[in-house]
C-alpha cells in the first residue's frame, strides 16, 4: 500500500481545491478563503446521526469541511491515541464529557474558547463550562446529562424507595450497575452519599457496594451503553444505575421510572460537549462549535439523545421531562461531582474494584 | 551440507519481518511498565525515575485470581473444543462420503466468517433468559443467573469460536495418518473404540496438541467474549489490560500486566511446544 | 461384550458429531434471524417483527463501506505477507537442525498467546516512536503480527505427519534442495498453508483488539466501525454483515468446488482416498 487512504483523501480534496480555483478565476465562483478541514470525534449511533444533520445546516453558510471519527473504545481510547503522537495529532474537535475534559485540561491540550467567535457561549450557564487553572473557559457544553438510579416498572411495580431497600433478599441478582470507571465512579459516589459520604469520603460507599456484592444483589456489571441497554432488555434485572442515554434507549421499549428524587440520595448531573485541541484551525473549529451551541441547533441536537439542552431557551424532549430538575429542585436533588478529583482517583478506584468487589460478586 | 543453509535462508524473511515488529513494541512496553503513574494523568510520567511500583501493585494476591480464571476458563473451552472437534474431523476424513465431506468442510469454513461479536450475541440470545435453550445450564447444575452461569456463557462463547479452528486443524492432521493402520487393527479383531483411542488418537497427538495450543492461545488472549457475556464477573487479564489502556489511561500498569501475562503465556506455550516436538519425533520414527 | 462396547462407542462418537454440528449451526441460524430483527434491542427470541433495517443501514452508510474496503485491503495484504513469510519459516524450521530452533519457533508463534490489546497498544507506541502516524501502515504492522503465527502454526502442523525422508529421498534422487522443496514439501504442506491463510484472513478481518488502537480518522476497519456504532446503542448491522459474508463464503466455496473441486483446497493428505 503505497497510497494510503489519507493520501488519497488529501489528493481528492486537493483536486477539488484546484477545480474551485479554476472556476473562481473564470469568475464562476465567488472567491472565498481556502476551506478549512476539521476532524471531529463523536459518539456513534444517534450522536453521529444528529450531528451530521446539524453539519449539513452549518455547511449551507460555511465552507469548512468536516470528517468524523467515532469513539470506538471508551472516550479515553482516543486520548491514548492523541497521547501517543502528541503534539502531532489529526484531531481538532472532540465530543466528550466532563471527566475527559478535566484530563485533557490537565494535559494542557486544549485551546481556550474564543468567545468572540463562540458567541453562543454567553447564554450557556457558567457552571456547565469547564475552566482551566487560569479560569479560562475551555469547553462548549452542548448537553446536560445525568446518571440516575431507576427501574423497570413492568418488572418491579411501584419500585423501591431507598437504596437501602436494594439489600433485601428479593433484589438478589436484580441489579445492573456500571463498572466503576464507566460514569467515572459515580456508582460509588452514589453509594457513599447514601451512607453519609461523598467522592472525597468514599469509604461508606465502598462498604455499601461490598454489602450489595457479597449478598449477590449485583446481577451484571456493564462497561458500555449498549451492554446496559441489552442487559435491561433481557428482563433479568429490574433495577439499574446508568446515564440518561442508557435509560432513554431502555425507556423506548419498556416502562422505565427514574429514582432521581429520593430523599436520601441524589441524581448526578454533568455536561457533554465540544472542546478544541491545540494546533487546530481555531477559527473554523470555533465557528463549528458555535453553530452547534446555537439554541435552535442545541434543541435539535439533544432531542434524540435523551439529554437536556444547555441553552436555557431550547426545549427538551418531552419524554425526559421529569428526568432533570427545575431550578428550585436543583439544590435538593442534584449533585455535581468534582470530576477533576474523580478522574484523579479513577485508576485507584478501578484497581480497588478489581481487588475488592469482583472477588465478592464472583463468589455469588 | 546444503540443507541447513537452505532452511536458514527460509527463516530469514520471517526473522526480518517479525523480530522488529515483536521486539520494538515489547521493549517499549517494558519501558512503559517501569514509569511512575500519577492518577488523573494520561500515560506514564516521562520525567519520573523508573520504578517497580506497577509490578508491586499487581503482585496483590487478588490479581492471581484473574490469571487463574483466564487460564482455567480457557482450558475448559479448549478441552470441550477438542472433545467435540476431534470426532468431527475424524468423521470428515474417514467416514463422510464426498458430498457430506464437501458440505461439512464448506460449513466449517463458512462459520469461520461469522464475526465473533455476532457469535457471542447469538449465543447470549440462545442460552439467555428468553432463549430457546435457556435451561441448558441446568444440565450442569448451574443457575443461569449465577456467576457460574456467566462462566458457562464465556466457555460457550469461546468454544463456539474455536470449534471450526480446531476441527479444520485436525482434518489436516488426520489426513496425514495412514488409514490402513486402523483398518489393520479392526481386521485383526480389535474393538472400534480401542482402535480409535490407541491408534487414531495416539497417532494424532502432535496434531491434537497443536490444535489445542491454537485454541488455548485464542481463548486466554480473548477480550470480546468475557467483555460481552462475562457480566463483569468473569474478567480476563486482557480485560484488565484493556481497561488500563483504554479507560483509565494508566499505561504503565497496563504495560506491567501485559509483561507478566506475556511471560507466563510464552513459558506455558514453550513448554507445550516442547511436548509437541518430543511426540512429533516419536511419531516420525 | 465387544459388540456392546462398539455400539456404545458408535453412539458416543455420533452424538459428539451431532452436538458439534448443532452447536456450530445454532449461532448461524440465530444470526440470520437477528439480522432481520426489527427491534433495536436484544429481546426475547425469536423476534416477532422482521425488517431489512440492518441491511439497509449497511448498504446506505458510507462509513461501513469505507471500513469494509479498509478491512478487505488490510486482511488480504497482511495475510499475503504473513502467508509467504510464515510458510517459508515453518518449512525452514521443519528441516532445521540447529540448536535454539525451539526458541525461535516459540518466539515467532508468541503473538498467538499475547493478548491482541497488548499487541495493538505496543504497535501504537512503537509506530509513533518511529514517526509512523499513518493508519494503514500501523494497521498493517499489527495485522501481519497477528496473522503470521496462524500460517506458521498450521503449516508446521500439516508437516508433522510428513517425514523428512520424503525430502531426503528427493535429494538423494538428485533433486536440487529448492526443487525438492518446491515439488515435494510445498505440495504436502499445501493444506496447512491454505488453512493458515484462511485462519489468518479471518483473524485479521474480525480483529478488534489490535485495530482499536491503530486506526486513524481516515483508516478504520469494519469491526472497529461497527463497534463504535455499537458502543452507544445496539446495532445489528454486524449480524446482517456476517450473514452476507457467510453467504459470500459459501458461494465462493461452491464455485471453487465446481471449478477445481474442494479437495484441491483442503488437499487429501498423504493417504488421500
Amino acid at each position: 500500500m503505497s497510497l494510503s487512504r489519507r493520501d488519497f483523501t488529501r489528493a481528492a480534496l486537493a483536486g477539488t481545491g484546484l477545480a474551485a480555483t479554476g472556476l473562481s478565476t473564470l469568475g464562476l465562483l465567488t472567491p472565498a478563503q481556502a476551506a478549512e478541514r476539521l476532524l471531529v470525534v463523536q459518539w456513534g449511533a444517534n450522536w453521529i446521526e444528529v450531528s451530521k444533520q446539524i453539519l449539513a445546516e452549518f455547511q449551507k453558510t460555511n465552507d469548512t469541511q468536516v470528517a468524523w471519527e467515532l469513539h470506538s473504545g471508551g472516550s479515553a481510547a482516543v486520548v491514548a491515541k492523541i497521547k501517543a503522537t502528541w503534539p502531532r495529532t489529526q484531531y481538532n474537535v472532540l465530543s466528550v464529557w466532563d471527566p475527559v475534559f478535566r484530563a485533557m485540561i490537565a494535559e494542557d491540550w486544549l485551546l481556550p474558547i474564543d468567545e468572540s467567535i463562540v458567541t453562543n457561549l454567553k447564554t450557556i450557564p457558567d457552571q456547565y463550562i469547564q475552566k482551566n487553572a487560569k479560569g479560562e473557559k475551555m469547553t462548549v457544553p452542548l448537553s446536560t446529562a445525568g446518571a440516575f438510579w431507576g427501574y423497570r416498572d413492568d418488572l418491579l411495580p411501584g419500585g423501591f424507595s431507598s437504596l437501602e431497600d436494594l439489600l433485601k433478599p428479593e433484589f438478589k441478582g436484580k441489579l445492573c450497575v456500571p463498572y466503576p470507571i464507566n460514569l467515572t465512579g459515580l456508582l460509588i459516589v452514589s453509594a457513599a452519599i447514601q451512607r453519609g459520604g461523598n467522592e472525597r469520603n468514599p469509604e461508606p460507599g465502598w462498604d455499601f457496594i461490598k454489602e450489595l456484592a457479597s449478598k449477590g444483589q449485583i446481577g451484571e456489571i456493564c462497561t458500555s451503553n449498549s451492554e446496559y441497554i441489552n442487559a435491561m432488555a433481557t428482563g433479568r434485572y429490574s433495577v439499574g444505575f446508568w446515564n440518561n442515554g442508557g435509560w432513554f434507549a431502555t425507556a423506548k421499549n419498556f416502562p422505565v421510572k427514574l429514582k432521581n428524587r429520593m430523599p436520601d440520595n441524589k441524581g448526578f448531573l454533568y455536561n457533554e460537549g465540544f472542546c478544541v485541541l491545540k494546533g487546530s484551525p481555531a477559527k473554523a473549529a470555533f465557528e463549528f462549535a458555535n453553530f452547534f451551541a446555537e439554541p435552535k441547533m442545541n434543541e435539535i441536537y439533544n432531542m434524540p439523545l435523551g439529554s437536556g439542552p444547555t441553552q436555557p431557551s431550547a426545549k427538551a424532549n418531552p419524554m425526559i421531562a421529569d428526568w432533570y430538575y427545575t431550578p428550585e429542585e436543583l439544590p435538593k436533588y442534584a449533585y455535581f461531582a468534582d470530576f477533576a478529583y474523580l478522574s484523579s482517583v479513577m485508576n485507584e478506584w478501578n484497581a480497588r474494584w478489581e481487588r475488592e468487589i469482583v472477588p465478592l460478586v464472583r463468589r455469588g | 551440507m546444503r540443507r541447513p543453509s537452505l532452511s536458514t535462508a527460509l527463516l530469514w524473511p520471517a526473522l526480518l519481518v517479525m523480530v522488529p515488529l515483536l521486539l520494538g513494541p515489547l521493549l517499549l512496553l517494558a519501558h512503559e511498565s517501569l514509569k511512575p503513574f500519577v492518577g488523573g494523568r494520561i500515560g506514564g510520567d516521562e520525567s519520573g525515575a523508573l520504578t517497580l511500583q506497577n509490578y508491586a501493585q499487581i503482585a496483590d494476591p487478588q490479581y492471581v485470581r484473574y490469571f487463574l480464571d483466564t487460564f482455567r476458563v480457557g482450558l475448559l473451552a479448549t478441552a470441550f473444543a477438542l472433545v467435540l472437534g476431534f470426532p468431527v474431523a475424524h468423521f470428515i476424513v474417514r467416514r463422510a462420503g464426498p458430498t457430506m465431506r464437501r458440505l461439512m468442510v464448506g460449513g466449517l469454513v463458512g462459520t469461520l466468517f461469522l464475526s465473533i461479536i455476532v457469535r457471542v450475541y447469538a449465543i447470549a440470545m440462545t442460552f439467555g433468559p428468553h432463549g430457546p435453550l435457556s435451561d441448558f445450564s441446568r444440565l450442569f447444575g448451574i443457575s443461569a443467573s449465577s456467576p457460574d452461569g456467566a462462566e458457562l456463557m464465556v466457555v460457550l462463547g469461546l468454544l463456539n469460536s474455536t470449534l471450526p479452528l480446531v476441527a479444520l486443524t485436525l482434518i489436516g492432521t488426520l489426513q496425514n495418518i495412514n488409514p490402513r493402520l486402523e483398518d489393520a487393527a479392526l481386521s485383526l479383531g480389535a474393538p472400534r473404540w480401542k482402535t480409535f483411542f490407541q491408534i487414531t488418537v495416539a497417532m494424532s497427538l502432535p496434531g491434537i496438541l497443536s490444535a489445542a495450543i491454537i485454541a488455548y492461545a485464542f481463548c486466554i488472549s480473548n477480550l470480546v467474549v468475557p467483555m460481552l457475556v462475562g457480566r463483569g464477573f468473569i474478567v480476563f487479564v486482557s480485560n484488565l489490560i484493556y481497561f488500563r489502556f483504554s479507560e483509565v489511561a494508566n499505561f504503565p500498569s497496563g504495560a506491567a500486566l501485559s509483561m507478566v501475562m506475556m511471560v507466563i503465556s510464552v513459558a506455558l506455550f514453550y513448554g507445550l511446544l516442547s511436548l509437541v516436538r518430543s511426540h512429533w519425533q516419536e511419531a516420525g520414527k | 461384550m465387544k459388540r456392546f462396547a462398539d455400539a456404545l462407542f458408535q453412539t458416543a462418537y455420533l452424538s459428539l458429531v451431532t452436538l458439534f454440528v448443532a452447536f456450530s449451526v445454532i449461532p448461524v441460524v440465530v444470526a440470520v434471524v437477528l439480522s432481520f430483527d426489527a427491534r433495536g434491542f436484544v429481546g426475547p427470541f425469536p423476534p416477532t417483527q422482521f425488517s431489512l433495517r440492518w441491511y439497509d443501514r449497511f448498504l446506505a452508510d458510507s462509513y461501513y463501506h469505507d471500513g469494509l474496503v479498509t478491512s478487505l485491503v488490510l486482511a488480504t495484504s497482511a495475510t499475503f505477507i504473513a502467508t509467504v513469510v510464515g510458510a517459508l519459516a515453518a518449512i525452514g524450521l521443519h528441516h532445521a537442525t540447529f540448536r535454539g530452533k525451539g526458541l525461535i519457533q516459540a518466539a515467532l508463534l508468541s503473538p498467538l498467546v499475547i493478548p491482541n490489546v497488548v499487541l495493538g497498544f505496543g504497535v501504537l507506541i512503537f509506530a509513533s516512536r518511529l514517526g509512523i502516524l499513518d493508519g494503514m501502515t500501523r494497521l498493517m504492522m499489527g495485522h501481519v503480527l497477528i496473522t503470521f503465527p496462524y500460517v506458521m502454526r498450521t503449516t508446521a502442523a500439516s508437516l508433522v505427519g510428513i517425514r523428512a525422508s520424503y525430502y531426503e529421498a528427493a535429494l538423494s534422487l538428485g533433486a536440487k534442495p529448492l526443487g525438492a522443496l518446491w515439488q515435494v514439501t510445498l505440495p504436502l504442506a499445501r493444506t496447512g498453508i491454505i488453512a493458515g491463510a484462511v485462519f489468518g484472513f479471518v483473524t485479521s478481518f474480525d480483529d478488534v483488539g489490535v485495530s482499536l488502537f491503530l486506526t486513524d480518522a481516515f483508516t478504520f476497519t469494519l469491526p472497529v466501525a461497527i463497534l463504535a456504532q455499537m458502543r452507544a446503542n445496539l446495532d445489528l448491522t454486524i449480524a446482517a454483515l456476517s450473514v452476507m459474508f457467510i453467504v459470500a463464503t459459501v458461494l465462493i466455496i461452491v464455485i471453487l468446488d465446481r471449478v477445481a473441486g474442494l479437495d484441491a483446497i483442503t488437499g487429501r493428505g498423504v493417504y488421500g482416498r
